[in-house]
């Protein structure tokens, strides 16, 4: 970075599939963040279009199962898969996926721009049960990964349930869960500055409209 | 809606006039076009911390007093010297008299409660509060203490030393200002901090208050507080089995203090005063509503999601050996539980005021407001106030002493009478704990209605 925001550090994570970096990302995802003005989001697009189809093309033929692409991202962020906003490339035995993008501005400028926008998408194929995770006052517990629904959102088709209590990965995110495809698929989004909980839903939203599904090679 | 304020505006009003000043809690009065119907009061109570006139409504099928809607203590040093103070306590006496000739003593009038702390007496009645204030028994000290800290406060948190703290109540925020400015108009004393907050107005199906006011704000997690919540947290606090009934709090009911021979302090109690702030981003984003109810009352209940009234009446108390199980199954032991095991009579009791209190009855009676102020609306310690309006609770509660509010908060840091549970200081396991700060405590004396002007000063 130059200039005004040579005290700043954008940072650009690597693509990483280790638990630790996860771990990690979990606690960052609690932590307060400086101010920042947020973008607004495009319109929605009539047809929304997957910028990378490559890598999202590769993860549906190597977990056998339908994958969403998203048509749109938050500045900077891109959809692509081991591009360098995509810090979680993750599939489990079980053929469930994780993909992350995050970016993050540690320090604030003098403008006081900052902040994180954390967008996390999910799939488990051959499941339709919200998963169990880990929680509780000490993290004994299994409890429902996803928690606290409010209502419902419908795009292409598709019916998401809002939930605003997540684990893992998701937590401090706010939700949208669907089933496709005998699977169950998800959209999360960072509750942190730029964003207020008003401003998350018009992102998330504006990121479930605009999915599109990748089915695996024939 | 109305149009969103800053607290930058709010300070600016503040500046050119404090205690005249409404700012933001404008708004409260635009959001709230009609106060709850009320029944019809009677003649003053001597006590001057219960309020006539209350309502109960039913939610959830527990039934619920309807706590006044707008709330504003002020807190104060007196300004006159003690060559001075007899004439005072004529004049004061005077103006609340006047006040109270113009509002019944209920939310559809005012509630005025005027509390002196521990530098009053100490600076201008010690030989006498040294023989009359009422001793606890029970802890071996006087009634009144100095404020302290608890596990779980933060070590910045102030105790403060105001001479005097008066407590507001009403459901028309005009009647407030009116009294405000009446007492004001005294000069008898120099004001320390206006605290300023509200609770309730959604038991008839509206957006209460608290919610209204947070989204006004811009507070962080605000959208995500039930719309109709008596209080920010999403649950019903003033539910009438869970709050002292009648004189339980008065000094002389339960026997737990020594009056010192003398009526003088009969039909006062005890106030506590503290403000804490509120994360409700982290209440509502990182707390399930299992959890959520699990911290606020205890693990295990089974409750219908959206509940917002849960009963903690005198069948549904724990002990410290239930505290103690949910503590070894869960890792959490609750808010509500751990402090019943001080705060409830632990067998029945007849009381002073002949009325029979069966096992299980809450003593303490709370009063406590939701607020924005960052700490205050207004505060005489310069750069104390911040713009940043931070969602919050003023803590008002009357105990028969400071021992035995003392008792209570410890109990909710997990302090039992038997015993202390291993929880580290704002753990998530003990209660709400985490997602609360404590910025400001004291405590305070209540004296009865005919002794509360600059009391003992004519002695």
């Amino acid at each position: 970075m130059h200039g005004i925001y040579d005290v700043s550090v954008r940072v650009a994570l690597t693509v990483v599939v280790t638990v630790g970096t996860l771990a990690l990302l979990v606690v960052g995802c609690g932590s307060s963040s400086p101010k920042a003005a947020a973008p607004t989001p495009p319109a929605a697009p009539s047809k929304p279009t997957c910028a990378y189809p490559g890598g999202w093309q590769r993860l549906a033929d190597r977990i056998n199962a339908d994958v969403y692409c998203p048509g749109w991202l938050p500045d900077p962020l891109t959809a692509q898969i081991r591009g360098k906003w995509n810090n979680m490339n993750s599939v489990d035995p079980d053929r469930s996926y994780l993909e992350s993008f995050v970016w993050q501005e540690t320090q604030v400028g003098i403008n006081g721009v900052g902040g994180e926008l954390h967008v996390n998408l999910r799939g488990y194929p051959g499941k339709t049960a919200i998963p169990r995770c880990l929680g509780g006052a000490n993290d004994t517990t299994w409890i429902s990964c996803f928690a606290d629904p409010r209502g419902t959102v419908t795009a292409n088709g598709l019916e998401a349930t809002l939930y605003t209590v997540n684990q893992d990965a998701d937590q401090w995110h706010v939700l949208l869960a669907w089933r496709h495809e005998g699977g169950l698929y998800t959209v999360s989004e960072h509750l942190a500055p730029p964003l207020n909980y008003r401003k998350l839903l018009v992102y998330l939203k504006h990121e479930f409209r605009s999915l599109v599904v990748i089915s695996p090679s024939a | 809606m109305a149009r969103k304020l800053t607290r930058r505006e709010v300070i600016a009003g503040a500046a050119v006039g404090a205690i005249g000043a409404t700012g933001v809690y404008e708004l409260v009065d635009r959001l709230t076009t009609s106060s709850p119907k009320r029944p019809v009061v009677g003649a003053l109570p001597p006590e001057q911390h219960l309020l006539d006139g209350l309502r109960f409504v039913h939610q959830d099928g527990v039934e619920i007093l309807v706590p006044p809607l707008h709330h504003e203590i002020v807190t104060a040093r007196v300004a006159v010297d003690r060559t001075e103070i007899l004439n005072a306590q004529g004049a004061f006496e005077e103006t609340l008299a006047s006040i109270e000739a113009d509002y019944a003593p209920s939310p559809v009038g005012l509630g005025v409660t005027v509390a002196w702390g521990l530098p009053y007496f100490n600076r201008f009645v010690p030989g006498q509060s040294g023989r009359l204030i009422p001793f606890d028994r029970r802890a071996r000290k006087s009634a009144l203490l100095d404020a302290r800290l608890f596990p779980s406060d933060p070590e910045d948190t102030l105790l403060e030393q105001n001479e005097v703290a008066i407590l507001l109540r009403s459901d028309v925020r005009s009647n407030i200002d009116d009294a405000l400015g009446r007492i004001q108009d005294t000069k008898l004393l120099e004001v320390t901090s206006l605290r300023r907050g509200f609770v309730g107005g959604g038991f008839e199906g509206r957006r209460s208050l608290p919610k209204q006011m947070a989204v006004a704000a811009g507070v962080r997690g605000a959208d995500l507080i039930p719309d109709n919540a008596e209080l920010f947290l999403g649950f019903t606090s003033t539910q009438r089995a869970a709050l002292g009934p009648g004189k339980i709090a008065n000094f002389e009911t339960l026997g737990l203090v020594d009056l010192r021979g003398s009526d003088y302090f009969r039909e006062g109690t005890h106030m506590h005063l503290s403000h804490i702030t509120e994360d409700l981003e982290a209440w509502y984003v990182d707390f399930a509503y299992g959890e959520r109810v699990a911290s606020a009352f205890h693990p295990g209940l089974d409750v219908k999601p959206h509940t917002q009234a849960i009963p903690m009446g005198p069948n549904e108390v724990s002990t410290g050996a239930d505290v103690r199980r949910h503590y070894r199954a869960t890792g959490q032991i609750g808010h509500s539980a751990p402090i019943q095991t001080t705060s409830r009579l632990p067998v029945d009791l007849r009381g002073a005021d002949g009325a029979t209190y069966p096992k299980g009855t809450a003593i303490p009676i709370r009063a406590d407001f939701n607020t924005l102020d960052n700490p205050f609306f207004f505060s005489s310690r310069p750069g104390e106030v911040q713009a940043e309006p931070v969602a919050g609770v003023h803590f008002v509660v009357f105990n028969p002493s400071s021992d035995d509010f003392h008792r209570n908060r410890l109990a909710m840091d997990g302090v039992l009478p038997d015993g202390k549970i291993a929880l580290p200081p704002r753990d998530r396991g003990q209660g709400f704990n985490s997602i609360l700060r404590t910025t400001h405590r004291q405590n305070f004396i209540v004296p009865p209605r005919r002794h509360r002007s600059f009391p003992l000063a004519e002695l």
